[in-house]
């Protein structure tokens, strides 16, 4: 036990470097895989057909394969094309990713929001752009905080995976001092000691959020 | 100031509405009363264009309206309606939701139109509740904001349906008083409701219907004492 400590305590350093990266990398993905949710959120609830399909094609391929397949595809895939960093191909797949589920989040959030207010907001003289600005997306956003709270929670774990292309994030960190020492177990618990101080913090800032919404109506 | 030639309307295989035609004056107050199904409030819904017609013309103040988006919006801004589930902001205080169309639609100066939303809440007798959410407000109160709410794009015509279908007996007294009200300002009112004691007191017409076709139309006094079709007598009966 006394080994644990000291061998937790002397790498210190070095994981929080590591959790920096981590969390510049969860950040800089979730937020592109908000905008990415959002453009196919709008897509899936097109009137036009082909945008619709797209949205779909998109949604359906990144639910049907694994991340680690996506991550290693994006990385190997488009540097045939272009020079990425192996920190921006990661940000790029994992964002590519969530943002598969972020559109299902939001395309559920606005569908849940009643017909009525469309109605009330049309019937006002509002055009459809403007009440869905004004009106409609207001209120879907708030509703989907919760499952997007969850989304990002996964985000940041799932970016454990780009350890596998080179990013010297937490998890790359333990696998190379576990391969270096032969302190797999120890050092494979600090890693997930550092991720659960992460997802603490993501959840105490969520709730902030949250009971922040909640204070004005419902 | 309403005019409606031959209105069809179909959802699905179902033919809702069977050729109406209507007429309505300026500051004139129509009822439209019927068994539910009978196409009253799709009626009512076509004339802001929240259903779509199929058939015939419906002219609005002297105009023909051939429904495309950019027009419709412009055709809505003066005509008012109120909902039967109130269909208020949630996400806005009273007095938010009550300049939101002014300020964004109208794009009146906020000031303004917060002067205005202000006596507009006076008016059906909510100032004091001007900062708070609708969901702390009751559904009587909630109607009459709503009726501010519509009211304060300066409509031409009101249009309600069945304003107080959604709520408890004791709450439907205040939101018809500010009809009431309304009615005897002049406003040019059309009325989907199961309230008689209104129709026969307020309105100057009522229009019943059946089957998506309006059956019998006179003053409250004719229709209330000597209905003329059966099932005009066969409702009557049942309602009152």
């Amino acid at each position: 036990m006394n080994g644990f400590v000291d061998i937790f305590l002397g790498s210190i350093e070095g994981f929080a470097r590591a959790a920096w990266v981590t969390l510049q990398i969860t950040i800089v993905s979730l937020l592109l895989a908000t905008v990415i949710g959002l453009v196919f959120a709008f897509m899936k609830l097109s009137r036009k057909r082909l945008l619709r399909l797209l949205a779909d094609g998109y949604i359906g391929l990144i639910r049907g394969t694994p991340l680690i397949v996506q991550i290693m595809w994006l990385y190997f895939g488009i540097t045939h094309f272009l020079v990425l960093s192996k920190f921006w191909a990661g940000v790029l797949a994992l964002a590519i990713h969530s943002g598969a589920y972020i559109a299902e989040i939001f395309r559920g959030a606005i569908q849940s929001i009643d017909k009525g207010q469309m109605e009330a907001a049309q019937s006002l003289g509002m055009s459809h752009w403007l009440a869905m600005r004004r009106i409609i997306l207001p209120q879907a956003f708030r509703r989907s905080i919760p499952p997007l709270g969850n989304q990002f929670i996964i985000g940041l774990k799932d970016s454990s995976l780009v350890a596998f292309i080179g990013v010297t994030e937490i998890f790359h960190l333990s696998m190379s001092q576990a391969a270096a020492t032969f302190k797999q177990l120890e050092y494979y618990t600090i890693a997930g000691l550092y991720y659960l101080i992460l997802v603490v913090l993501f959840t105490l800032i969520l709730h902030r959020i949250e009971k922040h919404l909640d204070k004005e109506s419902r | 100031m309403i005019r409606i030639r031959n209105l069809h309307k179909y959802f699905g295989h179902l033919h809702v509405l069977k050729g109406i035609d209507l007429d309505i004056r300026p500051q004139e107050v129509v009822v439209l009363i019927g068994a539910s199904g009978s196409g009253k409030s799709t009626l009512l819904r076509c004339l802001n264009f929240l259903e779509m017609k199929d058939e015939g013309e419906i002219w609005l103040m002297q105009e023909r309206i051939e429904p495309d988006r950019v027009k419709l919006n412009k055709i809505r801004e003066q005509v008012g309606m109120v909902f039967q589930h109130f269909n208020l902001f949630p996400h806005m205080t009273v007095l938010e939701n009550v300049i939101e169309a002014p300020v964004h639609v109208l794009r009146r100066d906020k000031r303004e139109a917060t002067e205005q939303a202000l006596s507009l809440l006076e008016k059906v007798g909510l100032r004091e509740k001007a900062d708070v959410y609708p969901n702390k407000l009751s559904g009587g109160q909630k109607q009459r904001v709503a009726i501010a709410r519509a009211l304060a794009m300066n409509p031409k015509i009101m249009l309600f349906d069945e304003p107080t279908s959604a709520l408890d007996p004791e709450l439907v007294g205040e939101v018809l008083q500010v009809m009431k009200t309304l009615a005897r300002e002049g406003m040019t009112m059309v009325v989907v409701t199961h309230e008689m004691g209104f129709a026969r007191e307020v309105a100057d017409r009522v229009v019943f219907m059946d089957d998506g076709k309006i059956a019998e139309e006179g003053t409250p006094e004719q229709f209330f004492t000597n209905p003329q079709h059966p099932k005009a007598k066969q409702f009557l009966k049942s309602v009152l």
